[in-house]
């Protein structure tokens, strides 16, 4: 089969932008690499590395 | 990548695994044998439990996986389901030609939760130049009747978009308007293999056939409004970098050929013949040591994987040296750019320039993309109105993407179907419960499967949205919502305490008030503030502020997000009391520095509480999910409150950046020396620790200037240096992507203005 598969990058600013008018029900449909993004971006973090705060009350980690 | 069938329906010319140097799908069994799957899901499932991995991609590849049939594929695809769900979330895939969907297989992927990609190259022409049967017969039809299949309401949540490779002999217009035609949630564009032992063709004068063409189709794209999403463009964008053939994110795919071996990306194959080889195969040898093989090993360094001419290269953050195989070149080998390098760095000027920057209202023209902007703007240390405007949309938008991912977890529920119907008819209800900081981090809890399946296992948050939002628009409802520990909690709106309610109460909502029963117990609770108080019921106080209605949120569960003890609920004079300290230093904030004031305005909605430790009276945090609100220990003096207040702003503004745009490169493990701390510090703490600090001395700046404050000028000295040292050890570090170093740089130069700014 042809060439790389498809991943989702990090959540985009024009599709979060635009989700924002899609009524709830349709965002799984219309979005789903959104969702995708940011599931990995958001929920598992996968594309931090150690070393950066994920998850973290900031001033204890500056 | 598992390649799960190794022939195909098709014959296309330009295919890389059948017409390319690499001739080992010769030697491969035709399908994947069952030993073979089941070896390959172990293999996944091993190493997503030794490395905790939260999310494992796997794309079905092949040759063409259709041709495994209906009852094949339900095979394979039901033996990695079961081998790799308990350990981490399987992200499921398929990219194939098309010719062979029909509606059992399109109800299997939708049942197996698999997106498909299909090939397409445009229009009919365009598609049949390569995209052809062995005897010459067109795809066309059969590949647009499979993307109708997708299209389908009850297939599209399967339908993950068209790849397309290009060729600039077919006219751009067309292909574009093809592609739109089958609206796809997204596509691939890409470019035609080859090395700089075989250069693309280029068959006009012209020196950057590929860059002008995909230009063109730009433009198209741009003047239409972006109506689909093309990866290409949003990957080349500033801070945009994020697809394997541009960008440094490190290349994680391995592949998995039917016989069960380990190679590299399967694009390699256009290199040599086994280019993609490693000796590795998945009866004997685990994902690690796969990953320790060099060629793969190089391809995760980023940067300095990458050959001289390319580190050196002003646009290397986005371009990342293009795709791996386009470099190859006998003798030097991948240590070469793209062969495509000439267009890549023409095309990533077509798409700066295009749209032309509106000419901006004051000062000398620049061209700032919408990216360049918001993070331009926050540079400035503080941000406008319509930037923060902008950054709770994109929270906001984040947290409806949660929810709609809970959905998917959890299947359609009274909860969800009520929240639908409800974003119907009172949008602006819904609006406002998603918009309450501790709403994100319930959905993300619920989310995160790296909690151990079964344990501790996240109540649904959605019930109690619901009912939250249903009070709110005053939409009559009724709903089971889960209890914890005796207690709902509603979101913004306060809990409910009552021993007894036992696991799950069902709550009725009626204008005004709602009615809770639960075991043997039942209550009705009246919402309006002046009814007589309905017993156990804590509702959520708050106080006016500049900004509308700040909450005082000591119930919610999830605000306790800070890594640090929150405090349990204040007794009536305490809260009235942090209520006038924080309307007080909200005041001293728009006093002292009425730019942040105003960033504050826009968007803190909540102030949480920390129980309080003798041994660190003062202390503040912010939370990454919990973007509106601040925690902070209850501190009797507004001016100190005020600078609390403007510091944790600043990371909370800097988190939703982040959630966003990548500023520190990834995977360095660097640390650095920074003023504040004893300790070193990894590159985000020291830009969210500078961050923080230009603000503050900006607040000491104007005491300075403006009260007799004793010690203000020698705070304000001394935040500035420590600011000045931290963006300076930062920028020193390289740790920063471009967009990153562009970000530092401005909040250097805004610290200029404020050392010259200040008396
Ligand atoms: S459909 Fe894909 S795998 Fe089949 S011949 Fe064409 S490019 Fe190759
Ligand atoms: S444009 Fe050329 S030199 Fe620059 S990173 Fe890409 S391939 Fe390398």
């Amino acid at each position: 089969m042809d060439h790389a598969p498809t991943r989702p990058s990090r959540p985009d600013l024009d599709d979060l932008t635009r989700s924002l008018h899609v009524p709830l029900e349709r965002i799984a449909v219309e979005h789903a690499d959104l969702i995708e993004a940011v599931r990995s971006r958001v929920v598992t973090n996968d594309s931090v590395p150690s070393g950066i705060v994920a998850v973290a009350a900031f001033n204890s980690s500056i | 990548m598992l390649k799960v069938h190794s022939r195909c329906d098709l014959s296309c010319d330009h295919c890389y695994i059948y017409q390319h140097a690499d001739q080992t799908w010769r030697g491969r069994p035709t399908r994947m044998p069952p030993a073979t799957v089941q070896a390959a899901a172990r293999r996944i499932a091993e190493h997503a439990r030794e490395h905790e991995l939260p999310v494992v991609h796997v794309v079905l590849h092949g040759g063409e996986p259709l041709l495994l049939g209906a009852a094949g594929l339900r095979e394979v695809l039901a033996e990695l389901r079961t081998a790799i769900t308990p350990w981490a979330r399987l992200d499921l895939r398929m990219q194939t030609n098309g010719v062979l969907l029909d509606d059992e297989l399109c109800r299997l992927f939708v049942e197996y939760d698999v997106r498909v990609g299909v090939s397409f190259d445009g229009d009919r022409a365009a598609n049949d130049r390569h995209r052809v049967f062995a005897h010459g017969g067109s795809s066309h039809d059969l590949v647009r009747r499979a993307l109708a299949l997708l299209r389908r309401p009850e297939h599209r949540a399967s339908y993950a978009g068209i790849l397309c490779t290009i060729d600039v002999r077919n006219d751009p217009d067309r292909v574009y308007e093809a592609l739109l035609a089958e609206s796809p949630p997204r596509v691939d564009l890409l470019l035609p293999h080859a090395t700089w032992d075989h250069p693309p063709q280029r068959p006009g004068p012209e020196p950057t056939p590929y860059a002008d063409w995909l230009g063109r189709l730009h433009r198209r794209w741009v003047d239409d409004g972006r109506p689909m999403s093309i990866r290409m463009f949003e990957a080349l964008r500033p801070g945009g970098g994020g697809t394997e053939a541009f960008g440094l994110a490190p290349a994680d795919v391995l592949v998995i050929e039917a016989d069960g071996s380990w190679e590299q990306v399967d694009s390699l194959k256009t290199a040599y013949h086994g280019a993609a080889g490693t000796g590795f195969d998945v009866f004997d040898h685990s994902v690690d040591e796969v990953a320790r093989h060099p060629g793969v090993a190089v391809r995760q360094d980023g940067v300095e994987g990458l050959c001289v001419t390319c580190r050196a290269c002003p646009v290397v953050d986005r371009c990342g040296g293009g795709l791996y195989a386009h470099r190859w070149r006998t003798g030097s080998g991948f240590d070469n750019p793209s062969v495509y390098c000439a267009d890549l760095l023409r095309l990533i000027d077509t798409v700066d320039a295009y749209p032309p920057p509106t000419p901006p209202a004051s000062g000398e023209g620049s061209t700032t993309s919408p990216v360049d902007g918001l993070l331009d703007d926050l540079a400035t240390g503080h941000g406008s109105a319509s930037t923060l405007a902008l950054l709770a949309d994109t929270q906001l938008s984040i947290t409806r993407a949660l929810l709609a991912a809970c959905r998917d977890g959890s299947g359609t529920t009274a909860a969800w179907e009520l929240l639908v119907h409800l974003d119907q008819v009172a949008p602006e209800a819904v609006r406002a419960i998603l918009a309450h900081p501790f709403v994100r981090p319930g959905l993300v809890h619920r989310l995160d499967s790296s909690a151990p399946p079964g344990l501790g296992a996240a109540a649904d948050p959605l019930p109690a949205i619901a009912v939250a939002a249903a009070l709110r628009a005053g939409v009559p409802a009724a709903l089971h919502v889960p209890v914890r520990a005796d207690r709902i909690t509603l979101p913004t709106l306060g809990s409910l305490v009552l021993p007894g309610l036992g696991e799950s109460a069902e709550v009725t909502v009626r204008p005004g008030e709602f009615q809770v029963r639960g075991g043997p117990v039942a209550q009705t609770v009246l919402l309006d503030p002046l009814a007589p108080p309905s017993t156990g019921w804590f509702p959520t106080r708050d106080v006016s502020v500049p900004g509308g209605r700040l909450l005082l949120e000591d119930g919610d569960p999830y605000r306790d997000c800070y890594g640090q003890p929150v405090e349990s609920r204040l007794d009536g004079p305490a809260a009235r009391a942090l209520g006038r300290t924080l309307a007080a230093a909200w005041r001293v904030v728009h006093r002292d520095v009425p730019a942040h004031a105003a960033a504050l305005d826009g968007g803190l909605r909540a102030v949480v509480p920390l129980a309080p430790d003798p041994a660190r009276p003062l202390r503040s945090a912010t939370a990454r999910h919990a973007f509106g609100a601040v925690a902070v220990t209850p501190h009797a003096d507004p001016e100190t409150m005020a600078v609390l207040l403007v510091h944790e702003w600043q990371h909370a503004k800097l988190g939703a950046v982040l959630d966003l745009y990548d500023l520190v490169e990834p995977g360095q493990g660097l640390r650095i020396r920074v003023p504040w701390r004893p300790d070193p510090r990894p590159p985000e703490g020291v830009l969210q620790g500078v961050y923080a600090h230009l603000a503050v001395t900006q607040v000491w700046q104007s005491r300075a200037a403006a009260t007799d404050h004793p010690d203000a000028s020698a705070h304000a000295a001394h935040f500035l240096a420590w600011t000045r040292d931290g963006v300076d050890a930062l920028l020193a570090s390289r740790s920063l992507t471009a967009t990153g170093e562009r970000f530092a740089g401005q909040l250097r130069h805004a610290l200029e203005e404020t050392r010259v700014g200040s008396r």
